[in-house]
Formats: structure tokens, C-alpha cells, sequence
């Protein structure tokens, strides 16, 4: 058997960008599911808990979760190691220096929008994940919006998820070689469109800290 | 004459360093009686004979057509690379560009893997090293063969003219936040992917040139894109796609 194609997925710089967009691309995948299940919330606390419980009541949630753990680990880890390498390789010492264009804020920010995002990723398994869900699911999450400190922190993080998408998923389309003239417009209009999406994380917070729930009852069926 | 065509004085803020060792500083040089029509380069003539004549040491920088054809020439000016023009190279900027009492500021290319030769001039044999992994088709020795018996299609010889443009100047890993030579290999993998000739060898090619990249020390990209926006030439990074392409497939689907 000859595994020198999965040492150079390790060992070069295409191989170590291929890693970062296929769980990049995984890892979108979950928070679009992610962010349809918080849509829940708004239908109310019945619908939700019943959600929740359908959802936590699947087999081999343990399996899914260590594995979406990887995933998770996998994209943070190689992203730190990518950037130490780059900051080792990335000239240096210019008195003065311009950017022509190429860069976004988005691209420009990544490594703060990460590092926002892991921060918040933390504290959201600390509160929501680990902590007591004897009060009900939906009880737990709406108190938990309604604390002001709790909601910034929400909000925080669903703004680094648009600012890092807003680089991240035409990046992944470039790195796994998909980039034509045809369809490239396409899929960088379509990478702003998602990364927009999570702009709802940031907003059900808001929702629930205005007490403006009540409006938006029933819209979701 | 009329005021356009003026004679002006600048102010150039230069990089000196004596060898690739020494630690380098900037230093101010005034230059008077700059013609607007002289190129930046011949500029940097005329300091350097009056820097000569005061027996001081001229500064050392590359240069070799000055048609914007060869990639020798390359600096960082004002911190914009080769210049503040789009699509060009040092050579072919002007000093029209400039006004009377300007303060320029001249660096060299800073890429960790192109140490500093003298002042300016770097030493850009990294990616020699890249284009002697793959860049190349082997060809054997005998009759010329008939120019019509491969037939390459239109839009192919354009894609890989394109590429092909390249001038092997160093300014993407420049311009790169990360120091990476991506467009650069990218352009010399397309420019034979694209073309039957270059299919032979078009697998090892690909992992040869992208592993030699990597082993010069150059960084990772992060699709920032500045190298296409500072690329004299307008390589897009449309190849770098190709080549990630190339890797893959040979990586994944071939026995290589």
C-alpha cells in the first residue's frame, strides 16, 4: 500500500489548504443546520423542546458529536499551524507598504474573526452544552437571550461568522480548484448571500432581549 | 518649453545594505535636475553617477531590458510594488509620475526566501529551483518535428499564452501577506498543463513544482488575491485554481 498521497495532503502547502476548505466546507454545512434548528425557537417553547428532544434523541449522538468535534479541532488546529508558518514565511520589515485590492475585510480579518469565533464557540459549549437542562431547553436558551452580557456575546459571535464566511466559502470554492470566469461571480455573490445568513445568529438574541418574540410567532411553519 | 516638461528635484529614501548579512537602514538621497520624461530607473542613473563622482558607492539595483519584458527589475516604491501604476514594471514608470519636493521611498523585494544581494538587488534563485523541478518539457533530440502535426485548439493557446505571460519577477510573493509563490507556480504549471505538449509530464510536474515551492520556504495562500492585483502581466488567479486542480488530481488519481 502506498501512502505518500496522504502524506502530502500533511506535508505540502495545497495539501494543508485542502484540509482547512473540506472542513470548512463541512463546517458550514453544520451551521446552516445549526442556525435552521435556532429558527425553532421562534415557533415557540413547545415546538422547540419537542424539536430539541427529536434532535438529541438520535442514535449515536456521542458519535456525531466527537465527530463534529474533529472537525472542529481539525480546521482550528491546522489554521494555527498554517498561520504560525505564514507568519514565519510573510516578508517583513517594509517602511511602507500598500494593498492594491486584492484583500478584503474579510480575508484581511480572518485570524480575528476565528479567534472571536472560537472564544464565543467556548462559551456557548460551557453554557448551552455542559450546563443544567433540567429548566427545558427552550426556558434555558430565551433566559439565557434575555441576559444583556449573554446577548452581546451572541451577537459577537454571529458577526465574526459573517465577517469570516464572508472570505471563507469563495475561498474554499478556490482552493479546491473551482474557479472559472463562467460561475465565479456566482459563487462569490453566493458566499456573501450565506455568510449574510448568519447574520440570524446575531439576531435571534437581539429578539429575545427586545421581547419582540411575540411578532415573529407562527411565521415559521 | 513649456512647465510640464520642467526639470524638478526629489527626494529618494532608499534601502542600503552591503550584503545579505549586514542589517540594512534607509537612507535620503536628494536628486536634482530630473527630467519628468526619464524612466524611474534612469533616475537612479543619474543618482548613481553622482553618487560615483562623490565617491560614494552606487546603489545596486537590477535591471535588464527596461521594456517590461524580462522581470528583472523590481522594487517596492512608496510601498506600492514595481510602482504606482497598474500592470506595469519599474522600468516602465516615469518620472512624469512625480512632482517637485516628492519623497520617494525605494525598497527591495522582501520575501524570506530572497535574501538581499546589495542594496536593491535579491537573489531570486528560489524560483529557479521551483521551474528546474517541472517546469519544463522534454524534448528529444532529432528533426524538428512538423509544426501542424499536434493541433492545439484556439482557445487553449490563448489560456495558456496567458499564462505563459509570466515574467518571472517575483512581485505576487511580494505583494503576498504571506509570502507565498502560489500565482507564480501556478502560471508555469498552466502554461504546459494547457497544451498537449506539455501532458507527459503533466502529473510529476504538478507535485515536483508545488513540493519544490514548498521546500524554498515560500508561505501558504490564503486567497487573498493581492498577487493577481500587483501582477505585471495580469496573471489571474484563476491558475492558481488550476494548479490546486493539477496537485489534486495527481495527488488523488494518478500513481504518482
Amino acid at each position: 500500500m502506498n501512502l505518500v498521497f496522504l502524506r502530502r495532503i500533511i506535508t505540502t502547502s495545497i495539501g494543508r489548504k485542502l484540509i482547512m476548505a473540506v472542513t470548512g466546507l463541512l463546517l458550514v454545512g453544520f451551521v446552516s443546520f445549526h442556525l435552521m434548528s435556532n429558527l425553532v425557537l421562534l415557533n415557540g417553547q413547545e415546538a422547540y423542546n419537542t424539536y430539541v428532544e427529536h434532535l438529541t434523541g438520535v442514535p449515536f449522538l456521542l458519535f456525531i458529536e466527537l465527530g463534529l468535534l474533529s472537525l472542529f479541532l481539525t480546521h482550528i488546529l491546522m489554521g494555527i499551524y498554517v498561520r504560525w508558518e505564514d507568519y514565519r514565511n510573510s516578508p517583513s520589515g517594509y517602511k511602507k507598504r500598500n494593498w492594491q485590492g486584492g484583500r478584503t475585510i474579510g480575508s484581511a480579518t480572518m485570524l480575528y474573526s476565528a479567534v472571536t469565533i472560537l472564544i464565543f464557540l467556548v462559551y456557548h459549549i460551557i453554557t448551552f452544552r455542559l450546563s443544567d437542562h433540567s429548566i427545558g431547553f427552550y426556558e434555558m436558551v430565551t433566559n439565557a437571550f434575555r441576559d444583556p452580557i449573554f446577548a452581546t456575546i451572541y451577537v459577537l459571535g454571529g458577526l465574526a461568522m459573517v465577517l469570516h464566511l464572508s472570505h471563507g466559502v469563495q475561498s474554499i470554492f478556490q482552493t479546491l480548484g473551482i474557479n472559472h470566469q463562467k460561475y465565479t461571480p456566482f459563487i462569490k455573490l453566493g458566499g456573501w448571500i450565506i455568510a449574510l445568513t448568519m447574520a440570524a445568529f446575531a439576531l435571534l438574541p437581539l429578539i429575545f432581549l427586545f421581547g419582540l418574540e411575540s411578532h415573529f410567532m407562527g411565521m415559521l411553519h | 518649453m513649456s512647465d510640464i516638461m520642467k526639470n524638478f528635484s526629489v527626494t529618494i529614501n532608499v534601502w542600503r545594505q552591503n550584503s545579505a548579512s549586514d542589517k540594512g537602514s534607509m537612507v535620503s538621497y536628494p536628486v536634482n535636475d530630473v527630467s519628468p520624461a526619464m524612466s524611474f530607473l534612469e533616475m537612479l542613473d543619474v543618482l548613481n553617477e553622482d553618487l560615483i563622482k562623490k565617491g560614494d558607492s552606487p546603489i545596486v539595483v537590477e535591471s535588464d531590458c527596461r521594456e517590461g519584458i524580462c522581470g528583472c527589475c523590481g522594487l517596492v516604491i512608496d510601498g506600492n510594488t514595481h510602482g504606482p501604476d497598474k500592470n506595469s514594471t519599474v522600468c516602465q514608470l516615469h518620472m512624469r509620475r512625480f512632482k517637485d519636493g516628492d519623497v520617494i521611498t525605494v525598497e527591495p523585494w522582501r520575501v524570506k526566501s530572497f535574501p538581499v544581494i546589495k542594496d536593491l538587488a535579491v537573489d531570486r534563485s528560489a524560483m529557479e529551483n521551483i521551474m528546474q523541478a517541472g517546469g519544463y518539457v522534454s524534448v528529444n533530440t532529432g528533426a524538428a518535428p512538423d509544426a501542424n502535426a499536434v493541433l492545439i485548439n484556439r482557445a487553449d493557446a490563448e489560456e495558456s499564452m496567458d499564462a505563459a505571460a509570466c515574467i518571472g519577477c517575483g512581485a505576487c510573493i511580494t505583494a503576498c501577506p504571506n509570502g507565498a509563490a502560489m500565482l507564480f507556480t501556478a502560471a508555469k504549471i498552466s502554461q504546459l498543463a494547457l497544451l498537449p505538449q506539455g501532458h507527459p509530464e503533466r502529473k510529476e510536474r504538478a507535485i515536483n513544482m508545488v513540493e519544490a515551492m514548498d521546500k524554498e520556504g515560500f508561505g501558504n495562500c490564503t486567497n487573498e488575491y493581492e498577487c493577481e492585483a500587483v501582477c505585471p502581466k495580469e496573471i489571474k488567479v484563476s491558475n492558481i485554481a488550476r494548479m490546486n486542480r493539477e496537485f489534486l488530481i495527481a495527488n488523488f488519481l494518478s500513481n504518482k
